[in-house]
């Protein structure tokens, strides 16, 4: 009797999930509600994770409760500990959202919501819950070794050193894009500025807190941080509103680089006590606090989405990111759909906290199907914006002007309307003087949240307050966003110093060293210079930065994605269930072409808003100002994009060697994987 | 009765804190005690200070503990 029951559960489950995409995908005209596209989201998450998650885990892997796990069998009370499945669940959670679910989808929002919904929730159910659920049980099966040493030994030590390099080299374009994103968010904002700057002696005082007055006590410190947080808030509205002082805050994009990269360097060489592990404590708070209070703001709301389903912009003229939505959504959209850095953390610090076999289920499958609802609530938030005001904050100076005018002409030009008067008055209702070519999506979101927040608590009859109401919340929000970009940035920082100097130690040993300062310091000036260089193109790029540095980011790193599926794909193949092989071939096979696709846009499209080649002979020819530098940069950013390209390729050719040996020998693999568990 | 009720509020609110650091990612000394006194009773265990450097030092010096 119970069986029947459950059929028809899931099977209405399904209906209400394809009722509420044909709503999606058949809508015209009109606004359509948010509650559409949260219930598609839900329905596909439910199905995905009972029925997919449930098929790998058990004629796959068939995870085993009986089974000894890295955790309980190398207890030591430091790395591997066996810890209760949901606080796994909840740490692996924390680990893996950053601030890239929320900027991907933004700038996706370009193209319309509904190729950015669809890809976030395919690419995640079979993409990248997938990819992070099998390599957190290979990595479980293996003594929780992590990803580039499970690329070595099962498929060869050049694909393991390639592993290694790829990693470093997307470590450099991430850190870079994220401090991108965070300049053009507080330039020319000295509220923001004022507020983001206060975070760092709050930290610092923290830090010393949590060392000297009251060590360890991490919940009772974070507490104070988080009231001394609010006050920065405040005190960067009070700096704001004296003129004296906004004006020395009143920071230029090049500045506020510089000052970003100084803080990054600190970071890297100073004890994490001090600065780094406060703000992250902190940061995590922040984080897991605005993503329920965001979902529990547009569950309440249910706001309209104002964005059409596609914007003539899928056909590659869009102001945001350039090129077509085949393949560039795909990349825009990494985290939410498939993030390959998530593979690092599926085999770092979670599968040695693991307890049971069957608790990878909930933890690899579930935290990324929570990853990507969380893109879809940055989607909603997006395309709840009017499309003029969206576009106006997210389009480059270089399209849209300085003038809310200019701005307004431009954007009529694309078919949108939105009056000046209105951009204006936005960004006064915010605080700011102006919103415009905020590029980056961290503003945009800001303002989204800040209109679900305020229109979640704000009264019709107090409009004048909901006014001022509006500017704590975009502040507010915009805090938050950069605090936890800078906690990904520092931290970013810091691994690849200790990455950079493991492979510099291999030419000369004492820079391997990281307690020699020389070589700390050596190494760190040398990390944070190479991606304080992909960031000074950034800001002194007309058309904003973002569009040449945001997809090479997405480029490279659906290209680690690639690698961890071939990764998962041999390990498959040689646990001798080959017939299986398609779960991990079939999304890298899509990624493959996307990527692959992307990259060769961007490096040959003869089109120089987009390739990176035409747009250095365009410079060139044109003789304009800095055209030696432009087309550095641009050949610079070209040759990122072939480099890794070529990884993939080299980490295919050596996959397909091992995987066409494993399906001649099918003994071969088994025996060899029974050893090991042994 | 009373007592009782206490003492298991105190132990709801211990298992709380506990939960929470797990997941913010702090190091947890208790957890590393109960280990050492079971596994290595021989040997002395670090101190608090000592054991707290060394998990934030092993938490920042490789990838894995952070993503984008």
């Amino acid at each position: 009797m119970r069986a029947p029951l459950r059929l028809l559960g899931w099977t209405l489950v399904a209906c209400i999930g394809a009722a509420a995409i044909a709503v999606l995908a058949l809508h015209r005209g009109e606004t359509v509600s948010a509650a559409w596209l949260l219930t598609a989201a839900v329905a596909t998450y439910a199905i995905g994770y009972r029925f997919y998650s449930r098929m790998i885990a058990t004629r796959i892997f068939a995870l085993d409760a009986s089974r000894v796990t890295p955790a309980v069998a190398h207890e030591d009370g430091r790395d591997y500990v066996p810890t209760n499945r949901w606080i796994v669940f909840g740490h692996h959670f924390a680990a893996i959202a950053g601030p890239g679910p929320l900027v991907g989808p933004t700038l996706a929002a370009q193209f319309g919501y509904l190729p950015g919904a669809i890809w976030i929730l395919i690419g995640c159910v079979l993409g990248g819950a997938v990819q992070d659920f099998v390599i957190l049980c290979a990595s479980l099966r293996r003594d929780g070794r992590s990803l580039g040493a499970m690329a070595a030994d099962e498929i060869g030590p050049v694909a393991g050193t390639t592993a290694l390099v790829a990693v470093l080299g997307i470590m450099i374009i991430l850190v870079a894009v994220l401090a991108l994103v965070v300049v053009n968010a507080l330039k020319a904002s000295p509220w923001g500025t004022v507020t983001l700057a206060l975070t760092v002696p709050i930290a610092l005082f923290l830090g010393l807190y949590l060392r000297y007055l009251r060590p360890d006590r991490v919940l009772e410190a974070t507490a104070i941080g988080l009231l001394m947080l609010a006050g920065a808030l405040f005190a960067g509205r009070w700096v704001a509103e004296q003129p004296a002082l906004a004006s020395i805050f009143t920071l230029g994009p090049i500045a506020l680089s510089a000052w970003i990269v100084a803080y990054a360097f600190a970071a890297s060489v100073l004890p994490v006590w001090l600065l780094l592990a406060p703000r992250d404590y902190l940061s995590a708070f922040v984080k897991i606090g605005v993503v329920v209070a965001l979902a529990v703001g547009i569950l309440l709301l249910l706001p309209p989405l104002r964005m059409p389903a596609i914007t003539p912009f899928v056909n590659g003229t869009g102001p945001v990111i350039a090129g077509k939505v085949f393949p560039f959504v795909f990349i825009t959209i990494a985290c939410g759909a498939i993030s390959g850095f998530h593979a690092l953390i599926a085999s770092g610090t979670t599968p040695k906290m693991v307890t049971r076999e069957p608790d990878a289920r909930p933890i690899g499958y579930g935290a990324m199907c929570i990853e990507s609802l969380v893109a879809i609530l940055a989607l909603i938030a997006a395309c709840s914006l009017t499309p003029g005001v969206y576009f106006a904050i997210n389009a480059p100076a270089g399209l849209l002007g300085t003038t809310a005018e200019s701005a307004a002409h431009a954007i009529a030009g694309w078919g949108f309307q939105v009056a000046p008067a209105d951009l204006t008055s936005l960004a006064h209702q915010v605080g700011e003087t102006s919103l415009l070519s905020r590029t980056g999506g961290a503003p945009s979101l800001a303002v989204g949240m800040a209109q679900v927040f305020a229109g979640v608590l704000g009264h019709p009859a107090a409009q004048a307050a909901a006014g001022r109401g509006l500017a704590l919340w975009y502040h507010f929000a915009i805090m938050f966003e950069a605090l936890f970009l800078l906690t990904t940035l520092d931290a970013g920082t810091r691994v690849g110093r200790f990455m950079l100097q493991d492979l510099a130690g291999r030419v000369w040993a004492p820079l391997g060293r990281v307690s020699w300062y020389p070589a700390v310091i050596l190494c760190s000036a040398g990390f944070v210079g190479t991606w304080g260089l992909f960031l000074y193109q950034g800001v002194t790029d007309p058309l904003g930065g973002i569009n040449s540095l945001w997809p090479l980011f997405g480029i490279a790193n659906q290209l680690l994605a690639a690698i961890a599926l071939s990764v998962g794909t041999t390990v498959i193949i040689r646990m001798g269930k080959a017939r299986y092989a398609a779960v991990t071939l079939v999304p890298l096979a899509w990624l493959v072409i996307v990527a692959g696709t992307a990259g060769i846009l961007k490096i040959f499209s003869p089109d120089p808003r987009l390739g990176f080649l035409a747009h250095a002979r365009q410079q060139l020819d044109a003789h304009v100002a800095n055209a030696g530098r432009i087309a550095f940069n641009d050949r610079l950013d070209a040759a990122v994009a072939a480099a890794a390209l070529v990884a993939v390729l080299v980490i295919l050719i050596e996959s397909a060697r091992v995987w066409i040996r494993a399906w001649r020998e099918p003994g071969a693999g088994a025996r060899r994987l029974a050893m090991a568990a042994d | 009765m009373r007592a009782e009720i206490r003492v298991r509020l105190a132990a709801h609110r211990t298992r709380l804190i506990a939960t929470i650091r797990a997941i913010v990612g702090a190091p947890d000394y208790r957890r590393y005690l109960a280990h050492m006194a079971r596994a290595h009773p021989g040997v002395a265990p670090l101190s608090r200070r000592a054991f707290v450097r060394e998990r934030q030092a092993a938490r920042y010096d490789r990838p894995g503990t952070r993503c984008c």
